[in-house]
């Protein structure tokens, strides 16, 4: 119960997003911007944005009158200018077999001009707009399906809402059209909503209805969680810089993956809905709170503040079932040397080696250079080939290993420059945030990018993400 | 009760105090709607539409609840009665709404005649104002029912019912009037009261049940 209490505070209600978001960021002006889908739709193009392409508009009753129907493509998407919540929107996916003037919907019925005059005039004398006032309709090109969504998706295109709040993206929802909702990607008309790791850009837990979780496609057994949605990046730009043009400052951009364009552009918000919340199983206010009073100047900027403030709960969900840290091919490691000489390095994470090996010079910063010294000394034999490796391997331990006290070891090392005889120094190193005691070779990398590889035998406790970003 | 000086000047200017009480009640009722949004959040068909209905429940006295839901209710029945009908011919939205008002007005006589004939004039005999109330709702539904469906439709509904008898049950209480009269300088506490709610930027009670699984979470 006073966790419910301590929690309210994190979420976002709607007497909040009016009063604290909408009302003062999103002026009337901007407001217009996200109302009028074919003025946001000019803007956003001149902006180098990428939108759906207009096919043609009718904007009163004596267009509709001279209208050429023979113009309109194979299939298109008809909608008002102003609609709301994807009310009115008419989508056909092909002309019906034989005839020039009739097309077919989703469902398979069929839309003639008849019905798409009746339907142009509904939408004109306003029956789908906010204020109910007269409104144009326009044909827009019909977005295609990406293969990856094809078992998700009921008919229709699914779309990824992305807030954004001064230039950060903040939450992200992935929404899947069901039988329920008619093929529309409408949370309210029974859409499925996949919350978003806005890190990776993969889906997370996912909503249907008002705030029913669930774990598969109904009726299947097609998991929700863990569809890597493609151009993250790009989706994530398209968000911030939409905020940018439009200057809603509380902004909800629906962004659509076209099979063969891309991510594209849909629609602004200028007052996104709450449900994002149950889709993300996450607060809104919170996030938003940490965002706000940043200075934010670039585009790039804002997308990796979100990136690195919102994301990363699928890595922490996987470190907590799998008892081990997630790591990228490159991470600062903290090496530990004698008396506690601490040095920081990028490290490359190497799967290809067995052992861990660093540089000469770092490693006598770190006060191995007597045992280094030392090492000089000692026989150079190098055997033509493994096969006698091991033995001479056994005969050299034998006789320096114990000599001096920082030797732990002398081992042949194969590598691509053929082998090499290494001296083995005892050292700890912490990686994020886990201490390793381990064994490493000591070589000259001074004309290689890192000067510190890690390998296989210092692993066991991380798993290793290729995708995470290097810092 | 004595009723305060304020009241009793009123009185004196030949303004009828069922009259005045009706006034003063506007507020209180128009702030209990407010209230149910902010802090509740029953949505409802705005303000307009609860606080007339509960004065036309009102106006239906002494068998105010009786007649007024049972109104209400074939009201929105006959509604979406129309509504079906209608939807195969394609009509634009006024003309469409035109004839859904005119069916309700049909069926309106229709009940108050079958009425009469069992002998229960009570329904006819009262004002037509509150009946013409009730049956104007029709706009509002048919638009919320174009909207957002018919189930969002009908749940709004029966939210502004809800308020309404809410607002019924306080304003028929005759204390609470009394009260009223005795204090009219009380309603004006009802702006204060307004500017808190306009400000208050909590979580609805319903947006608790909404977002419980979020709420829920470590």
């Amino acid at each position: 119960m006073f966790e419910l209490l301590r929690n309210s505070r994190e979420v976002l209600g709607m007497n909040a997003r009016n009063l604290d978001y909408v009302r003062p960021l999103n002026r009337r002006r901007s407001r217009e911007f996200a109302d009028n889908k074919l003025l946001a739709k000019r803007l956003l193009r001149k902006n180098g944005l990428p939108v759906p392409g207009l096919v043609a508009r009718i904007r009163n009753h004596a267009e509709l009158d001279t209208f050429d129907w023979d113009s309109l493509p194979g299939s298109f998407a008809l909608k008002p200018n102003r609609g709301f919540g994807g009310e009115g929107i008419l989508i056909v996916y092909g002309r019906r077999r034989g005839r020039t003037d009739a097309w077919v919907k989703a469902n398979g019925s069929v839309v003639t001009v008849d019905d798409l005059k009746a339907h142009i005039r509904n939408i004109l004398d306003g029956s789908y707009s906010l204020t109910n006032t007269p409104d144009i309709a326009f044909f827009e090109e019909r977005l295609k399906l990406l293969k990856l969504f094809k078992p998700y998706a009921y008919k229709g295109i699914p779309d990824i809402r992305v807030i954004v709040f001064n230039k950060v993206p903040v939450m992200a929802m992935l929404r899947l059209p069901t039988r329920e909702s008619d093929g529309k990607a409408n949370l309210q008309q029974g859409a499925i909503g996949l919350g978003i790791d806005l890190a990776t850009g993969t889906t997370t837990s996912a909503v249907v209805g008002k705030s029913f979780i669930i774990e598969y496609v109904p009726k299947t057994r097609l998991a929700l969680s863990g569809i890597r949605i493609p151009y993250w990046n790009e989706i994530l730009r398209i968000a911030v810089e939409s905020q940018s043009v439009s200057g809603l400052g509380f902004l909800g951009a629906d962004i659509a993956i076209d099979r063969d364009r891309g991510p594209v552009l849909l629609e602004l918000n200028a007052r996104p809905g709450l449900s994002i919340q149950i889709a993300n199983l996450t607060g809104l206010k919170g996030r938003l709170d940490r965002v706000k009073g940043l200075k934010v100047k670039t585009t790039e900027r804002g997308i990796l503040l979100g990136k690195n403030l919102f994301g990363g709960e699928i890595e922490e969900e996987i470190e907590e079932l799998s008892g081990k840290r997630v790591i990228g091919s490159v991470e600062k490691v903290k090496l530990i040397g004698k008396d506690g000489k601490e040095i920081v390095v990028n490290a490359k994470i190497d799967t290809g080696a067995d052992s861990t090996s660093i540089d000469t010079d770092l490693a006598c910063q770190l006060g191995f250079g007597d045992v280094l010294d030392y090492f000089e000394t000692i026989e150079r034999l190098v055997p033509e080939e493994r096969a006698g490796a091991r033995e001479m391997e056994e005969r050299l331990r034998k006789e320096y290993v114990g000599k001096h006290d920082d030797l732990e070891d002398i081992a042949f090392i194969y590598s691509s420059n053929g082998i090499s005889l290494r001296p083995k120094v005892r050292l700890s190193f912490i990686m994020d945030g886990i201490e390793v005691p381990s064994k490493v070779s000591v070589v000259d990398r001074s004309n290689l990018k890192y000067p510190v590889i890690i390998g296989r035998w210092n692993l066991k406790k991380f798993l290793i993400d290729v995708n995470k970003p290097t810092l | 009760m004595e009723f305060s000086p304020i009241t009793q000047f009123i009185v004196d200017q030949n303004v009828p105090a069922q009259t005045m009480a009706l006034l003063l009640l506007l507020p209180v009722v128009a702030t209990l709607a407010s209230f149910f949004r902010q802090v509740v959040g029953i949505k409802a068909f705005g303000i307009y539409t609860p606080s007339i209905i509960t004065f036309a429940l009102l106006a239906f006295d002494p068998n105010g609840l009786k007649y007024g839901i049972a109104i209400f209710a074939s009201v929105i029945v006959i509604g979406m009665v129309t509504r079906y009908v209608l939807r195969r011919f394609r009509l634009l939205y006024l003309p469409r709404v035109a004839i859904t008002l005119s069916v309700i007005s049909f069926s309106m006589l229709g009940i108050l005649v079958i009425g009469g004939a069992y002998h229960r004039t009570g329904l006819a005999g009262v004002s037509i104002f509150p009946l013409l109330i009730m049956i104007t709702i029709t706009e509002k539904f048919v638009a919320l029912q174009l909207e957002k469906g018919t189930h969002a439709a009908l749940l709004l509904a029966a939210e502004t019912l809800g308020i309404s008898l809410v607002g019924y049950a306080l304003i028929s209480w005759p204390s609470f009037v009394l009260f009223i009269l005795a204090y009219p300088w009380t309603v004006l506490l009802t702006i204060p009261l307004n500017v808190l709610l306009g400000k208050w930027t909590g979580l609805r009670l319903t947006e608790y049940v909404r977002f419980l699984n979020v709420l829920r979470q470590k």
